[in-house]
């Protein structure tokens, strides 16, 4: 099949969304299931995309309109796109079969219909070769995100989406003068064609460009101090929306990030830039962790280990190397696993029990045997115990940060990680050792998927190797930015 | 004195930061050549879209996938309203009805504002102005009503589904496209069947410019009329 098909998986939710007024009479569970089907959907393209791209060893260069780049706008499917897209879309369809028992408040057709454009927009952002385009998509991402954190409807939820709204709209319009500054500077949008003409760019013009960008992302991508919005979002989101947040769209900010950062690598300043990264992302990790240590409402709890994790993967992408790209990206990926597990585990049990409070998972284990057991291994991954996923990752991410010689980062990251360790631990112990309880019956589809994923993170625990190879592969999509511009198939305008 | 000091601190963190931002704004070269694509669109646009209005042709034909993004934001943004404003018996609470003069000028008014919306954004790719500002000319009429008239409101259930109608169909454009030419958004009316190649600067011309400019006039006049009278009304205990 034509490569160009692969456009479909921006216009099928695109469509998708725009029909659902067209279906709002036919009732919730209708509304809920056309969701699910769509994300299946999505999801078959995706894994289609996906087998493309890794059987035929080239990216799938998907040109909107005909136009060549740099005239037109380009979407560039490589390893890492191919990968991060199947990702979304996997857990937009989990999450849509979470909604079935999570979300009850009307209005359930704008709920759907904001959901399938928040899956749209973390894929645009990933998908795209278009630095404009990139602000066009993230935006999409992010007005959705304001939506979807204030649907509940409580007061939390309106002061939350306020908030992140605020620093949303600051990172944006950062994001874009960033843009304008390099657009000035190289007169072109193309990002292949900007890595092209970046060593040729005044140095200041570009350190501030660059930074500008930087800092305009860092407020998707939840780096301290630009991350005040994300537990109270967190929180207040229904509990699917939770865990999309936190496993692809911080992901789509953190990508963005990575790849604007590297596309500018052969700017002379390129350097303060790094350094800069890697104190907020240090900085980022242990805040969050210490914040986490005080946290009673679990899922809030969980909200501040996922920016730490969040942290170190953008310390990982700090760093420089082709080393520490590829454990950023494993860590991403084994990131994305546990937090769907453990924000459906969490989740479930404050719709079950009423609350995400630290009480109710008192004698959970008898409870809901199996959302505790899910839990459990989401929180054993997440510290890093060995033979869980994240142990490799994290592993590689300090092996990398020692190597360039950040001792200081290894050493703060690995003190935080203790800390960690003492909160998942009062979580798990207060789930199988303490309080009493009657069984409450479990949804089976979610319990199936929750295992799934368990059975998955503890794969990959005991057999790294594929999924270290895959992440090899979309880390060195990243970090080979000579092989990127080559792959773009840039007509000579200009240049 | 904390609070002095703070200020200060804020103060000289600011000149810092924007010493920083002058010196990199005084890098950019201003007001010189720098147009690596821009003078492609300068050089080509006639022949290859057929739209008279350069910036047209690049926002809607060169860069359409940009504006279907854009397209999406505005939908998001009102269905964002619709959601967060969402109750289950919401009707309008204005008490005053407007005086002789605001009655009588939109009753006069509302027919032609609505069609010189339908102009701007008909003659997107001849003239300055497109679907956006078209769209918005339109949402204007129905902002008028409502100031005038306490009981007006428009029929927005079937607003809303024109909406997901437009919308489907700017995407549905892009899929003919994708099926006709093999790209998406492909502009199949202009170079395909090569409509209107001698009616360069008369309306039937631009490919499928005007075709997506109608789109998303319809789409942008029925979003913000849906978001006025989604921020008009109130919640009514009965």
């Amino acid at each position: 099949m034509n490569g160009q098909y692969a456009s479909l998986l921006i216009a099928i939710p695109l469509l998708s969304a725009f029909f659902v007024p067209l279906i709002k009479g036919l009732g919730k569970r209708a509304i809920k299931s056309y969701v699910l089907m769509i994300t299946a959907i999505q999801t078959g393209i995706a894994a289609w995309v996906f087998k493309e791209v890794y059987s035929t060893g080239k990216p799938i260069i998907v040109i909107a309109g005909g136009w060549k780049p740099p005239v037109g706008i380009n979407l560039y499917i490589g390893y890492f796109a191919a990968l991060f897209i199947l990702i979304v879309a996997v857990v937009s369809f989990l999450m849509a079969v979470f909604n079935f028992k999570a979300v009850t408040i009307e209005p359930i057709d704008k709920y759907a219909m904001l959901f399938l454009l928040l899956m749209l927009g973390a894929t645009g952002m990933i998908a795209t070769g278009d630095i404009f385009n990139l602000f066009v998509f993230m935006e999409i991402t992010a007005i959705t995100a304001y939506a979807l954190t204030a649907y509940n409807k409580t007061g939390e939820a309106a002061e939350a989406s306020l908030k992140y709204m605020i620093l949303g709209g600051i990172g944006s319009s950062f994001f874009l003068i960033g843009v304008a500054l390099i657009y000035g500077a190289t007169g072109t949008l193309n990002m292949a064609q900007i890595a092209q003409l970046a060593g040729h760019i005044n140095p200041t013009v570009a350190q501030v460009g660059l930074a500008l960008i930087i800092f305009g992302l860092a407020v998707e991508a939840e780096l301290f101090p630009l991350n005040a919005w994300a537990p109270d979002a967190y929180q207040a989101a229904p509990h699917p929306v939770t865990a999309m947040f936190s496993a692809f769209v911080v992901k789509a900010g953190l990508y963005a990030m990575a790849r604007v950062l590297y596309l500018m690598s052969s700017v002379g300043t390129w350097h303060n830039v790094l350094k800069l990264l890697v104190v907020m992302a240090t900085l980022t990790v242990v805040v969050a962790e210490f914040s986490a240590l005080r946290q009673r409402n679990v899922k809030r709890m969980i909200a501040y280990s996922s920016i730490s994790q969040v942290g170190l993967i953008a310390l990982a992408f700090a760093l420089g190397t082709q080393a520490g790209v590829d454990a950023g990206v494993f860590q991403m990926v084994n990131h994305a696993i546990i937090k769907v597990l453990l924000f459906l585990g969490v989740g479930y049990v404050a719709v079950q029990l009423g609350g995400a409070d630290i009480e109710n998972f008192r004698g959970l284990g008898r409870k809901m045997p199996a959302t505790a057991f899910g839990i459990t291994i989401g929180a054993m991954a997440a510290v890093g115990v060995p033979l869980f996923n994240i142990f490799w990752s994290k592993l590689r991410i300090i092996l990398a940060t020692l190597q360039v010689g950040y001792t200081w980062a290894a050493f703060l990251v690995l003190a935080a990680s203790v800390v960690e360790a003492v909160y998942y631990f009062r979580l798990v112990h207060a789930i199988w050792f303490e309080g009493e309880g009657e069984r409450v019956g479990e949804s089976v589809p979610l319990v199936i998927i929750m295992i799934a994923l368990a059975i998955l993170v503890i794969a990959i625990g005991i057999y790294p190797n594929y999924a270290w190879s895959i992440s090899q592969k979309a880390g060195a999509d990243i970090f080979n930015v000579a092989q990127y511009i080559k792959n773009v198939p840039l007509m000579g305008v200009g240049a | 004195m904390v609070s002095i000091l703070k200020r200060g601190l804020a103060i000289i963190i600011l000149l810092v930061i924007g010493y920083w931002l002058a010196q990199g704004l005084s890098g950019v070269p201003f007001g010189q050549d720098k147009m690596l694509v821009g003078q492609y669109y300068l050089n080509h646009v006639k022949q290859q879209t057929g739209a008279v209005n350069a910036v047209t042709a690049v926002v809607v034909n060169y860069r359409g996938f940009d504006t279907l993004g854009e397209v999406t934001v505005l939908f998001i943004a009102s269905t964002g309203v619709g959601a967060l404003l969402w109750g289950k018996n919401r009707k309008r609470t204005a008490r005053t009805e407007g005086s002789v003069v605001l009655t009588t000028g939109t009753r006069l008014l509302v027919p032609f504002v609505i069609l010189f919306g339908a102009y701007i954004f008909i003659h997107g790719h001849l003239t300055p102005g497109g679907g956006f500002p078209g769209g918005a000319t339109i949402a204007t009429a129905f902002l008028l009503l409502y100031m005038a008239f306490t009981m007006y409101e428009i029929p927005y259930k079937a607003f809303e589904k024109t909406e997901g109608i437009v919308g489907m169909g700017y995407v549905v454009v892009g899929l003919i496209g994708l099926a006709i030419g093999g790209y998406f958004l492909f502009d199949w009316i202009w170079q395909t069947w090569g409509w209107g190649h001698n009616n360069i600067g008369r309306l039937f011309s631009g490919g499928f410019i005007p075709v997506i400019y109608t789109i998303i006039g319809i789409k942008v006049g029925t979003e913000l009329s849906g978001i006025i009278d989604n921020m008009l009304k109130e919640e009514v205990k009965e």
